[in-house]
């Protein structure tokens, strides 16, 4: 044995605990979302390109699509506050057990097909103007 | 790095010993409790953590580098290799930068490993998508990381007692 620890906890257990707790919090108030304005979109990433993107205020009630990375297949269901992958033949199921996303900033991410579903707000719907002046 | 025959054999025991553990683990998955990517229990971490203090860190280097071959070979799945290189040399890191301090109990240095390992497994994760998406998980996989850290730390602290009352091994 090169060192025998301390095996009672200590006072400076707690800073290391409180500064992780702080970290935890600096990451939760820094990662922002939730307050951003203008329409939600749900943006699908596929090995870190954009492959797909659901205005969620044009869904309706639900609307159903597939995207396949790495040999997997995830099935993705839209709605008018949301996204969510219905089933994925992925063999962690992270991504589906993560439920329905609906808050600007949060994701669905399927690391085995390396696809994510990320709901991002404001974002400018295909065919918009980048700017209107005047 | 010079790895004597009981040195060597010491390092094998114990990448089995994190083998068997992780292996276990999976079959009680915490992402069914708390449904997020990469939230595990760690209790590979105490075998890396009982190895940085019996035979320093060199050797939990080359242990932990072992099981997460020897892991990914077995689960058949090379792309968790990334991810636990990433988490389990930023827990090894942090380890063994906190546990030179006489201030720590195991459970400090156990609870500050498991937050690296969030931050490492993150940094794998964002690499690996090639998206900040997964940043998003930080802030509950490092509130997760306490309890996990610290359930670590105690079986790490049971482990070193009982060796201690034992005495069962001339380490």
């Amino acid at each position: 044995m090169k060192r025998f620890p301390r095996l009672e906890p200590t006072f400076w257990d707690g800073v290391v605990t409180v500064f992780v707790v702080l970290l935890a919090l600096a990451a939760l108030f820094g990662r922002g979302g939730g307050g951003a304005s203008g329409s939600i979109s749900a943006a699908v990433y596929a090995d870190g390109e954009e492959i797909d993107r659901v205005e969620l205020s044009s869904v309706e009630t639900v609307e159903e699509r597939e995207y396949s990375g790495e040999g997997y297949v995830l099935r993705v269901a839209f709605y008018p506050d949301g996204a969510q992958v219905l089933s994925a033949d992925c063999p962690t199921q992270d991504c589906v057990r993560t439920g329905k996303v609906t808050r600007n900033g949060q994701s669905a991410v399927c690391l085995p097909a390396r696809i994510v579903v990320r709901l991002e707000g404001g974002a400018v719907p295909d065919g918009a103007p980048d700017a209107v002046l005047g | 790095m010079k790895l004597t025959t009981k040195a060597l054999a010491q390092c094998a025991m114990l990448t089995a010993l994190a083998l068997g553990l992780s292996w276990m683990e999976s079959a009680f998955p915490l992402s069914a409790l708390i449904p997020l990517p990469g939230v595990r229990l760690g209790l590979a971490n105490v075998v890396t953590l009982f190895a940085l203090y019996a035979l320093g860190s060199p050797s939990a280097g080359l242990i932990l580098l072992s099981r997460c071959a020897l892991g990914a070979m077995f689960a058949g799945n090379m792309n968790a290799l990334m991810f636990s290189l990433f988490g389990g040399a930023a827990a090894l890191s942090c380890m063994t930068a906190l546990s030179r301090s006489r201030r720590l109990s195991v459970y400090g240095v156990s609870i500050g490993g498991a937050a690296a390992h969030q931050c490492g497994q993150i940094a794998a994760a964002m690499l690996n998508l090639g998206n900040a998406a997964p940043l998003y998980y930080l802030p509950v996989l490092l509130f997760v990381s306490i309890f996990t850290g610290a359930l670590t730390g105690l079986i790490a602290a049971l482990f070193f007692r009982a060796l201690d009352a034992a005495r069962a091994f001339a380490w």
